[in-house]
């Protein structure tokens, strides 16, 4: 029979902050969304798998030793040559004490995950702290130390022998994760993201479609501002599931930074919780379709940290371990971790108020993401087929 | 950049005598729609015209501008455009990009002294723009307005400066009597929390728009380099 279950991945270490208390990315993101779910009832222990280490070879097949070697100096407080080459010590990725070690476990966090579905102990793992898509192999980017996608994906494929769909939702181009199987066949990379015209890290064109043997597996799909549910979902639709479908990958692993909503402080697109909770929703869907519904999800970007992101993520855990949630939110989880925060927690699942954007703005940008769409899936399509 | 960089180097050029009918052949076995035209010896060979695959067609057409007395059969020569518009290796490649548009031709030999030494089409021309416009690293566009006057763009790059960013790209969108826009990239994911604290400097920000103005799409990125 196959295996239903659905597992959360989470590891004390995870609560903590590679950056301090300061930096605007926030990992008390995922200690938020977990505790929310708990008091919703939505999350039991038994649902909850702890982390595995993994070895130095892995490690090494994702990231240059000279980067390793450098991250784990900076980490420690020893001095390191060239910390700038290596994207660290930068106003994204300032050093921090010990930043190696949380960088390092949110790696093994996700790796657990992916081999919790390899094994058949789950059918879907949800690590809500992972999805750090922005690490390049020798280099810290936009928040990202570790490549923690890039090893799962390394370890689903090399390892065990599985072709890998790897679908990222969040509203920045996954550049690290297309950049390490830019030339793979085993790899299928899809990026749905705001355009890197107007956006961080200012890649992921629709142009960019892998080389060599990879030629065809990296697919991108670039939005304009201000893209809001209806265009995003429409031009989703249109290149997405076709994609993944006809790679027909063995499992599916989803980024699923929640930073595309119109609340979001970082970027400009235009989703609503509704349209984030649809597009997740899609992607499991293109799970059950293609891979026996096998797939592993992780968090990623999303900077309107207490109001957005734990909605969103709890609406995600709901769809991926298929539990309904109470639209009026635990006053229990609102007055605990509103006091530790520091803020005002929401107070209901659904969200009061809706994107205010002009229409002929969000018109043009559906019009626009559809025709992209459209471009990458006629483009794309005969690279597809040809690897029958 | 200049047009030594981006011309196509490996030119295929024909002989004025060439029968039309052979050129027409040539044209579709290397999927070519410019062919240059060198009369004399190998080492001594200079431009003597060109034949586009419009020229060709027009042979033997109806349309009013056809040759009604040139047959396929004739030698390239009687249909050829010349004198031929050209550039050179060390032409910038604005220059190159304007003579294409006032002249209304399709390509560009290039040509040193007499010798042809490469060809260049709108497709190399505009690739090279693209890729002085476009991002070569990780980064994020900020558009800002300085005003127009010795060291307000180096004032703005030192505050990017000492707050320890790194510019990976400058260009401008516009440029008018009072005011620059200048698109610029940084290494950074936070934009607007740069784009914020320009604002707080004293700093016009365009993009990311987080003065709470009505939703307005850059133009940025998409002109000629500074």
């Amino acid at each position: 029979m196959t295996q239903t279950r659905t597992l959360l991945v989470d590891d004390p270490i995870l609560a903590r902050s590679p950056f301090g208390p300061s930096h605007p990315f926030r990992a008390e993101r995922g200690a938020l969304t977990r505790a929310l779910l708990e008091d919703c009832g939505a999350l039991r222990d038994d649902d909850v798998a702890g982390v595995d280490e993994i070895d130095e070879r892995l490690l090494t097949a994702v990231h240059d030793p000279a980067y390793l070697d450098a991250l784990v100096r900076a980490g420690r407080g020893k001095p390191v040559d060239d910390a700038r080459y290596y994207g660290l010590g930068t106003g994204d990725c300032p050093i921090v004490p010990g930043m190696h070690e949380v960088a390092l476990r949110v790696g093994e966090a996700t790796v657990s995950a992916a081999e919790l579905v390899a094994n058949g102990s789950a059918r879907r793992v949800l690590h809500l702290t992972g999805g750090l898509h922005h690490a390049h192999r020798s280099r810290a980017s936009g928040f990202c130390l570790i490549n923690d996608l890039a090893l799962a994906i390394e370890h689903l494929t090399r390892r065990r022998g599985l072709r890998v769909a790897y679908v990222d939702v969040d509203a920045h181009h996954g550049d690290g994760v297309q950049a390490a199987f830019w030339e793979r066949e085993d790899v299928l990379t899809v990026s749905v993201h705001q355009s890197g015209r107007t956006l961080f890290p200012g890649s992921g064109f629709e142009d960019e479609i892998g080389e060599g043997a990879g030629r065809g597996y990296c697919v991108n799909l670039p939005l304009d501002p201000f893209t809001d549910d209806a265009g995003y979902l429409a031009a989703f639709d249109a290149l997405v599931p076709a994609a993944v479908a006809s790679f027909r990958p063995d499992v599916l692993v989803l980024q699923a930074g929640a930073d595309a909503h119109w609340r979001d402080p970082l970027t400009q697109l235009g989703l609503s919780g509704d349209g984030l909770e649809a597009v997740f929703a899609r992607v499991i869907a293109i799970a059950e379709r293609c891979c026996d519904g096998r797939m592993i999800a992780t968090g990623g970007g999303g900077y309107d940290a207490w109001r957005t992101v734990p909605r969103a993520w709890a609406r995600l855990w709901g769809r991926l371990a298929e539990r309904e949630l109470p639209d009026v939110l635990p006053e229990s989880w609102r007055r605990t971790w509103g006091e530790r925060l520091g803020v005002r927690l929401p107070t209901h699942l659904s969200e009061a108020t809706l994107p205010d954007l002009d229409s002929l703005t969000t018109e043009r940008a559906a019009s626009h993401a559809l025709a992209i769409a459209r471009r990458v899936a006629t483009r794309a399509s005969p690279l597809w087929r040809a690897s029958d | 950049m200049l047009v030594r960089d981006v011309m196509i180097r490996n030119v295929v050029a024909i002989d004025p005598e060439m029968p039309i009918k052979d050129v027409t052949a040539l044209m579709e076995l290397r999927d070519i729609r410019h062919f240059p035209i060198l009369e004399g010896d190998q080492d001594a060979a200079s431009l003597v015209g060109i034949v586009s695959d419009r020229d060709l067609r027009a042979v033997g057409s109806p349309h009013p501008s056809a040759r009604p007395d040139v047959t396929i059969h004739d030698a390239v020569r009687s249909i050829m455009v010349a004198p031929v518009t050209t550039a050179h290796p060390e032409d910038a490649i604005e220059d190159a990009a304007h003579r294409l548009r006032e002249r209304r031709v399709g390509v560009l030999p290039v040509v040193d002294g007499d010798r042809l030494v490469g060809i260049v089409s709108a497709r190399e021309l505009l690739h090279a723009l693209t890729a002085v416009t476009g991002p070569s690293e990780p980064s994020t566009l900020l558009e800002v307005e300085v005003s127009n006057r010795p060291g307000s763009l180096a004032e703005l790059l030192h505050y990017l400066a000492g707050r320890r960013l790194n510019v990976s790209s400058v260009t401008t969108v516009r440029s008018e009597a009072e005011a620059v826009c200048v698109a610029i990239r940084v290494d950074s994911i936070d934009g607007p929390g740069v784009a914020r604290d320009l604002l707080r400097a004293g700093w016009t920000v365009l993009w990311p728009d987080v003065a709470g103005g009505p939703a307005a799409t850059p133009a940025g990125g998409s002109s000629t380099a500074t």
